[in-house]
């Protein structure tokens, strides 16, 4: 987990009364150290940037409000990926969401996602060749199960390990394991199938 | 006989577990290697690509961060404002019963009541007898009436008989 996320902590309710701080004293670090990570994650989960910028939103409030459930004994970075993961799998179920969704204008659409690459100053076969990499992993990422796709962005996105990544998905480490496991083989298989295809 | 790494090894190497069984194959099987390199770089791709998806300038996270907040302490005043709403209905309430004033129409039903009961109650209280005892009044009325009746009678017929 990076440093700057280590460093911003939730401190128990019960802590804070003694150290005479209000409630968003040390909420404020908390957004500003977790926000990116937790916009990511939801960003690979939803694969719709207006979407994963509510939830981000609704993650930190939910996280204010449930403040004095936090004991401290976790990882405060765990804790709101675990609500992260949550409000990602609401957002799923919801259909009529989704259906009204997909006629927002706004939105930007996975394809568009796949397009984007780190290195705009690449070349121009590069980025053609990178362009239909990045593409084709989002088709095989989007075929996965809901809950193979969360532990897939968790560890090779996030690079948590598998007992942060159970932690956060309310699933046990050999589930997580088994998902992990199931996700990288349909990973292989596309390449098995483009090689071939080739 | 298939001398290549298993599926499950492949996974396992990918995710992060080293052997030594693995790690010598690799160096060795030129086509285990270039699939473990092929797949860590579609992964890394995928990664990258949703880092570069996600990123957005220091701007925008100020933003988004002071929204946040905005509404966090918004919310830490929820139960206070409905509190406070509820304490304002309450009052409102009770002002309407306390300062209600009847309608004309109303004092004047209420006022002739008034003269109907008054007018009752001086009538029975003008009564020799309780209105509850009338009947037995006309009874014994009617009875002091019969042994009268009774009384000339005989006389009467005492008269006759001397």
């Amino acid at each position: 987990m990076a440093q700057d996320e280590q460093a911003a902590v939730l401190i128990p309710v019960q802590q804070k009364a003694g150290l005479g701080m209000t409630a968003l004293d040390d909420f404020t670090p908390l957004v500003q150290s977790h926000q990116r990570r937790i916009y990511r994650v939801l960003l690979g989960m939803v694969r719709d940037p207006d979407a994963a910028q509510n939830l981000t939103q609704e993650c930190f409030l939910k996280a204010y409000q449930r403040r004095a459930s936090f004991r401290g004994e976790a990882n405060v970075g765990v804790w709101l990926l675990k609500i992260a993961v949550n409000l990602a799998r609401d957002h799923r179920r919801s259909r009529l969401r989704e259906f009204w969704l997909r006629f927002s204008s706004s939105s930007e659409e996975v394809e568009d996602l796949g397009q984007r690459l780190p290195d705009p100053h690449a070349s121009q076969e590069r980025v053609l060749v990178g362009r239909e990499e990045v593409a084709s992993v989002w088709s095989v990422v989007e075929k996965l199960s809901p809950q193979q796709r969360e532990v897939f962005i968790l560890r090779f996105v996030e690079e948590m390990s598998l007992e942060e990544i159970a932690a956060a998905t309310s699933l046990k480490v050999g589930t997580v394991k088994t998902h992990l496991f199931r996700a990288v083989h349909a990973m292989r298989q596309r390449l098995k199938g483009g090689r071939s295809s080739e | 006989m298939n001398n290549h790494l298993s599926e499950d090894q492949i996974a396992e190497w990918v995710l992060g577990t080293r052997d030594d069984f693995a790690s010598r194959h690799l160096e060795t099987c030129r086509a285990c290697s270039v699939e473990v390199k092929e797949l860590r770089s579609t992964i890394s791709c995928f990664r990258d690509s949703i880092h570069a998806a996600a990123e957005r300038d220091d701007s925008y996270w100020r933003k988004r961060q002071h929204a946040i907040t905005e509404h966090a302490s918004a919310r830490d005043w929820y139960p206070l404002h409905w509190a406070w709403v509820a304490a304002m209905v309450m009052v409102l309430v009770a002002a309407l019963f306390l300062t209600r004033t009847p309608s004309p129409l109303q004092n004047k039903a209420t006022e002739d009541a008034d003269k109907v009961l008054l007018q009752e109650v001086q009538g029975d209280l003008a009564r020799e007898v309780p209105e509850a005892l009338a009947p037995a009044v006309l009874i014994a009325e009617e009875r002091n009436e019969i042994l009268t009746n009774k009384e000339q009678t005989k006389s009467t017929l005492k008269k006759g008989v001397k």
